[in-house]
C-alpha cells in the first residue's frame, strides 16, 4: 500500500515511466524482514546477523531480524505462503528439517510447498568429547561403542534433527550401537558434553569455536577440513562416508514473482562473496555453498532423496 | 589496579548516556505485557555493529536488566507479569496494592531488583570463571529435580485449598505436552490445528490467566481499581528501605539464588523468582502473610531475577553457553563484532569484557532513581485514570503483546480462550497460579526425566542417576522441606493455617465466609470434566513413543486421582443452604452482563484484527471497551476526550510497534 502511494506521489512529479521503470530497477527500496524460524542464538541466528553487517552494502537498505520460533521450524514454515509475496519478507529455511518434518506428520506445510532461493552454508556435523574424555581420537569411540553396545550416549539438539540423523547414520557406518540424547537445542547439548553428562556429543561444528580446548573435536562430516579446524580429520579420511549438517538458506512465499526470487538470491549471492562475511564465516566453523534460484531444483531434488532415505534408520516412514 | 582502568573506561559520557537510556527503554519494554527483554534486545542489535564493542554491550546489557526489572510494575499494579521472570511478584505485590500499599510495593521492589542486579554483576566480575562449573555440574536429572522443586512451591501457596492447587498444576502440566516435543519427536495432543504445533507459548498463557480475569471483574463495578488510603500515594521511600533492611537475609540469599540459578542455561528468571519466593516463604517468621501481600515475597522475586542478568552472563562469556535468551542474541552480537568467546576471553580481551561489566554495574546503579521515577509516575496514573481509559488500555497492552511474541493472531485467540476459562475457574477456587508453574516447569520436568533415564538406561543405572547425585539429592531435601513444611507450620499453629487461600482467589469481591464447608455443585461439575479430559489424554497416548507417553500418562492419572478426591470430599459436605456461590446477584445482573460484554468484545476486537488491521480494529475495540468499563454519566465533551485519548494511545503504541520495534503487523483492510 505505502510503497504504492510512494510511487504514485512521486510518479507525479517526475512522469509514471521514469519511475516505475526505477524502482523495478532498484530492489529493494525499504527495509527487508527476515524471519527466523528459532530462537535467537542458534546458528540460523548468528549466521543471519553476519549477512546483516554486510546486507546494506550490497542493497543499499538494511534488514530488520525478527525471530518466529516454534515446533522447530514449522510454525513459521507453515505461515510462510501467507505472507505477502512482494520480496520485502523473507523468511530461513532449513535442511534437512523441512524434509523430514512433512515426512512425519502432518506439520501444517509440504517440503514442496515451500520456495527456497537461496541455500548460503551448512554446518557440519561433528563429534565432541570434553577435554578429560577418555576418547582421544574417533577410533578409540568407536572400539569402546563395540565392546559396550548401547553405552557410548551422544547428545545432540532435538529428536528428528541433523544431530540425531548423523548419529544413526554413523552408527550403521561404524557397524556399532549408541545412545542418542535429544537435547531442547544446541546450548544445551553442548553443556552436557562440557560437563561429561553424556560421553561425547554430536553437535554442529560452530560449537567447537566458543570452548577453546575445553572440548576435544574428534571428526567433521565436511568434505574438506575446515578452515577453523586444521588439524580436525574429516569422516572420511577416517573411512566413514558421513558428509552433511543444518544446511541454511533463504526462502520466499509462494506467490513471490519469479523476478523477486532472483533478486533475493542474487542478493545473498553477492553477500556470500563478500570477502570480509567469508572470513568471519570460515573463521566460525560455517562452511558456504552457493546454490541459487536457478540450481535450486536439483539440489532439494538430491537432499530430499538422501534424507527420506536415512530416515528409515531413524523409524520415520514416509507417510 | 588494572580494574580500576576498566571502571575509567566505562564511565565514558557516552557510555553513561547508553546505560541510562537502556534502562529506561528497558524499564518501559518490560513493563508493557508481552513486550520482552528478548524483543528489546533482538531490536537494539544492529545499532551496536557501529558502536565500539563495549558500548553496544553496555547499551544491550542496560536495556536487558531494565526490562527484567520493569516485569514488576504490571505484576504490582495489574497482576499480570511483564515478563515470565516476575510471576511470583503478583503473589504478594497486587494484594498490596490492592490495599492501597502500591507505591510501597513498586520501591520495595526497585530496591530489590538493584541489590540483586549488583550481587550477580559483582559475581560476574569476580567469581565469572569458577561460577561457570557450576553450569556444568547441572545434568538432566538436576533439572528435573529442579522443576519438581518448583512444583512444590504450590502446596506453599495453596494451604487449605492443596486438591485445587494440585489439580490447576496438572491443568499447567498437560498443557506443557502439547505440540511437537523437543526430546522424542512426538507431535501430541494438537487436535490437527497447526496452531498448536509449538505447543502453548508461556508468555501468551501467563497474559490471558493473570490479565483476562483482571479486565472482566474491573468494568463489573464502580470502585476503583486499586484502594487509595489518604497520604499513601507517594513511593514511600524511607519506608521501603526499611522494609528491605528488615529482610536483609532475604534480600541476600535471594540474590545469590538468583545469580546461580542466572547460571544455569533454560532454567532463567522465572525459576530464579519461584525457588528464591518458595526458600523466603519458608524461613519466614509470617509465613502465613505470604501470598496476601507481604513484602518479603516481592522482595525474593525481585532481587533473584535481576540478579539472573549477572548470573546468566556468566555462562555466556565464560563458556559461550549463553544462560538466557537475551543472553543468546547478545552472544551473536559478540560473534558479529568478532570477538571470540571462551574460557581465554576475560585475559585476551579483558578491556572489553570488564569495561561491559562495570557498564552493567553502572546501569544497575542508575536503575535506582530511574526505577524510582518511573515508578512514581506508573503508579500515580494507574491509580488517577478513570476505569473508562484504564480498562480498555490494559485490555490493548494485553492484546499487542500476545500479538507481538510471533507476529501472529493465533497467540492472541489463545491468550483470550484461556484467559476466559481461568476467569471461570477462578470464581470456584482453582487459581491461575498453579496452572503457569505447570506449564513453565512442565517442560523442564519432562526433559530432563526423558533425558535422565535414556542416559541411565545406558549406562544400566537408572536409580542411581536419579537418587545417586549429590546436588541432586540437595534438590530433593530441599523440595520435601518446602512440600511438608505447610503440614509442619499447619500442626503448630492448627487454626490459623486454613484461613490462608490462593493469593489470586483471595481478591475480588467478598465471597460468602468459608464457601468449601459447603458441598459445592459446580466444583464437583469442573472435577467430572476434567477428568474426562484426563481420560481423553490417556486415550491419546496410543500412538505416541513409550518415552513421549509417560509424562502425559502419569499427569493424567494424578490429575484423575485428584479430582475424584475432590468430589469425594465434596460429597461428603452437607448441600449447600444457598443455591450457589457465584451468581449471588443472578446471571442477569448489571455487574455480570458487563462482565460477558467485555468478554466479548474482546473476542471481537481480535477477530477483527485480521480483517481491519491492527490499528483500526484497536481503536475501535478501544472505544467500545471504553463505553463498558465506563461507569459515570458521560457529557459529549467527556466522550470527545476519550475518543481523543482512545486515538492517541493506540497511535502511540502502533508506531512503538510497527516502527520501533518493527514487529510485523496483520495485513489488513486498512492498517
Amino acid at each position: 500500500m505505502r510503497t504504492t502511494l510512494v510511487k504514485l506521489a512521486a510518479g507525479l512529479a517526475l512522469g509514471a515511466a521514469i519511475t516505475t521503470s526505477a524502482f523495478a530497477d532498484k530492489f529493494p527500496s525499504k527495509p527487508i524482514t527476515y524471519i527466523i524460524p528459532f530462537n535467537a542464538g542458534g546458528e540460523s541466528d548468528i549466521s543471519a546477523r553476519f549477512q546483516q553487517s554486510a546486507w546494506e552494502k550490497y542493497s543499499g537498505q538494511p534488514v530488520v531480524i525478527t525471530y518466529q520460533a516454534g515446533a522447530g521450524g514449522a510454525q513459521a514454515w507453515s505461515q510462510l505462503n501467507s505472507i505477502a509475496g512482494d520480496g520485502y519478507t523473507i523468511m530461513g529455511i532449513n535442511l534437512p528439517h523441512t524434509v523430514l518434518q512433512p515426512m512425519m506428520k502432518d506439520v501444517g506445510y509440504k517440503t514442496d510447498d515451500l520456495t527456497p532461493v537461496n541455500y548460503f552454508h551448512y554446518t557440519p556435523n561433528a563429534i565432541f568429547v570434553a577435554k578429560d574424555s577418555q576418547f582421544k581420537t574417533l577410533k578409540d569411540l568407536v572400539e569402546f561403542a563395540k565392546a559396550n553396545p548401547g553405552a557410548v550416549t551422544f547428545a545432540g539438539s532435538g529428536s528428528n534433527s541433523a544431530n540425531h540423523l548423523a548419529q544413526a547414520q554413523f552408527d550403521k557406518l561404524a557397524g556399532i550401537k549408541t545412545t542418542y540424547i535429544p537435547f531442547s537445542g544446541t546450548g544445551p547439548s553442548v553443556t552436557a558434553v562440557l560437563g561429561m553428562q553424556t560421553m561425547a556429543g554430536f553437535n554442529y561444528a560452530p560449537s567447537g569455536l566458543n570452548q577453546g580446548d575445553a572440548m576435544r573435536m574428534l571428526a567433521v562430516a565436511a568434505e574438506e577440513r575446515l578452515p577453523a579446524f586444521p588439524d580436525v580429520p574429516t569422516f572420511k579420511e577416517l573411512g566413514y562416508d558421513l558428509v552433511g549438517g543444518a544446511y541454511r538458506g533463504l526462502a520466499v512465499p509462494k506467490s513471490a514473482s519469479e523476478e523477486t526470487r532472483k533478486n533475493i538470491s542474487e542478493l545473498i549471492s553477492k553477500i556470500n562473496a563478500d570477502p570480509d562475511f567469508r572470513k568471519k564465516m570460515e573463521a566460525g566453523g560455517f562452511v558456504l555453498t552457493d546454490i541459487p534460484y536457478d540450481k535450486m531444483q536439483s539440489f532439494v531434488e538430491k537432499k530430499k532423496a538422501e534424507y527420506e532415505d536415512a530416515a528409515g534408520l531413524l523409524g520415520i516412514k514416509k507417510k | 589496579m588494572e580494574l580500576l582502568g576498566y571502571f575509567v573506561n566505562a564511565i565514558t559520557p557516552i557510555n553513561l548516556l547508553l546505560a541510562l537510556v537502556g534502562v529506561v527503554l528497558g524499564t518501559i519494554i518490560g513493563a508493557l505485557p508481552g513486550l520482552s527483554a528478548t524483543m528489546a534486545v533482538a531490536v537494539l542489535v544492529p545499532f551496536t555493529f557501529t558502536m565500539e564493542p563495549a558500548s553496544g554491550l553496555i547499551a544491550l546489557g542496560a536495556i536487558y536488566t531494565g526490562a527484567i526489572y520493569g516485569g514488576a510494575y504490571a505484576a504490582i499494579l495489574v497482576n499480570t507479569p511483564g515478563t515470565p521472570s516476575s510471576i511470583a511478584t503478583t503473589f504478594d505485590g497486587y494484594p498490596m496494592a490492592k490495599r492501597g500499599d502500591g507505591g510501597l510495593a513498586v520501591s520495595i521492589a526497585t530496591i530489590a531488583s538493584v541489590v540483586g542486579g549488583l550481587v550477580g554483576a559483582i559475581s560476574l566480575l569476580l567469581l565469572a570463571p569458577p561460577l561457570a562449573k557450576v553450569a556444568l555440574n547441572f545434568g538432566p536429572p538436576e533439572y528435573f529435580w529442579l522443576a519438581i522443586f518448583g512444583l512444590t512451591l504450590i502446596s506453599a501457596l495453596s494451604v487449605g485449598n492443596t486438591l485445587k492447587g494440585l489439580i490447576g498444576a496438572c491443568i499447567g502440566l498437560l498443557m506443557s505436552v502439547v505440540g511437537v516435543a523437543v526430546v522424542g519427536g512426538d507431535v501430541r495432543y494438537t487436535m490437527d490445528m497447526q496452531a498448536l504445533l509449538g505447543g502453548f507459548d508461556v508468555t501468551s498463557a501467563l497474559i490471558g490467566l493473570f490479565c483476562i480475569p483482571v479486565i472482566i471483574d474491573l468494568v463489573a463495578t464502580r470502585d476503583p481499581h486499586l484502594k487509595i488510603t489518604e497520604g499513601n500515594q507517594g513511593i514511600r521511600l524511607t519506608e521501603a528501605v526499611a522494609v528491605s533492611l528488615r529482610e536483609k537475609f532475604n534480600l541476600v540469599r535471594s540474590s545469590i539464588i538468583g545469580t546461580v540459578v542466572g547460571i544455569l542455561p533454560g532454567a532463567g528468571g522465572s525459576i530464579a523468582g519461584l525457588v528464591s519466593y518458595s526458600e523466603a516463604r519458608r524461613s519466614s517468621k509470617e509465613s502465613n502473610e505470604y501470598g496476601k501481600g507481604h513484602p518479603g515475597g516481592i522482595i525474593a522475586t525481585e532481587a533473584a531475577n535481576n540478579a539472573t542478568v549477572g548470573g546468566g552472563f556468566i555462562p555466556t562469556l565464560v563458556l559461550g553457553i549463553p544462560g538466557t535468551p537475551p543472553d543468546a542474541i547478545i552472544l551473536g552480537a559478540l560473534l558479529v563484532q568478532g570477538i571470540k568467546i571462551g574460557p581465554t576471553l576475560f585475559n585476551s580481551q579483558g578491556n572489553i569484557v570488564y569495561t561491559f561489566i562495570f557498564g552493567l554495574l553502572i546501569a544497575t546503579l542508575i536503575m535506582l532513581p530511574v526505577g524510582l521515577l518511573i515508578g512514581r509516575y506508573a503508579y500515580r496514573s494507574i491509580i488517577n485514570v478513570p476505569k473508562a481509559i484504564l480498562v480498555p488500555t490494559i485490555a490493548f497492552m494485553v492484546i499487542i503483546g500476545s500479538y507481538s511474541i510471533h507476529s501472529d493472531v493465533h497467540d492472541t485467540y489463545v491468550m483470550l480462550i484461556l484467559g476466559a476459562l481461568a476467569w471461570i475457574l477462578e470464581r470456584f477456587g482453582f487459581a491461575a497460579s498453579p496452572i503457569v508453574l505447570g506449564l513453565i516447569l512442565g517442560k523442564i520436568a519432562e526433559q530432563g526425566f526423558v533425558q535422565a533415564y535414556l542416559i541411565g538406561n545406558a549406562t544400566q543405572n537408572v536409580t542411581g542417576m536419579f537418587f545417586g547425585r549429590p546436588i541432586s539429592l540437595l534438590i530433593i531435601v530441599a523440595a520435601a522441606l518446602t512440600l511438608f513444611y505447610p503440614l509442619i507450620a499447619a500442626r503448630i499453629t492448627p487454626k490459623k493455617a486454613l484461613d490462608v487461600e490462593l493469593p489470586a482467589s483471595a481478591e475480588e469481591e467478598p465471597r460468602p465466609e468459608k464457601p468449601a464447608k459447603y458441598r459445592d455443585p459446580a466444583t464437583i461439575a469442573i472435577a467430572l470434566v476434567l477428568i474426562l479430559i484426563g481420560g481423553l489424554a490417556i486415550a491419546g497416548t496410543s500412538d505416541m513413543s513409550p518415552l513421549g507417553s509417560v509424562f502425559p500418562t502419569t499427569i493424567s492419572i494424578a490429575m484423575i486421582v485428584f479430582c475424584v478426591l475432590l468430589i469425594l470430599i465434596n460429597l461428603l459436605r452437607p448441600a449447600a443452604q444457598k443455591v450457589n456461590t457465584v451468581g449471588q446477584s443472578g446471571v442477569a445482573s448489571p455487574s455480570n452482563r458487563r462482565r460477558l460484554l467485555v468478554a466479548a468484545l474482546l473476542a471481537a476486537w481480535i477477530i477483527a484484527i485480521p480483517i481491519l488491521g491492527l490499528g483500526v480494529a484497536s481503536f475501535l475495540g478501544f472505544i467500545s471497551v471504553t463505553a463498558v468499563a465506563n461507569h459515570e454519566d458521560t457529557s459529549l465533551l467527556r466522550a470527545m476526550m476519550y475518543g481523543l485519548v482512545a486515538a492517541v494511545i493506540v497511535g502511540l503504541f502502533y508506531l512503538l510497534m510497527a516502527n520501533v520495534l518493527l514487529i510485523r503487523m496483520p495485513m489488513g483492510l486498512f492498517f
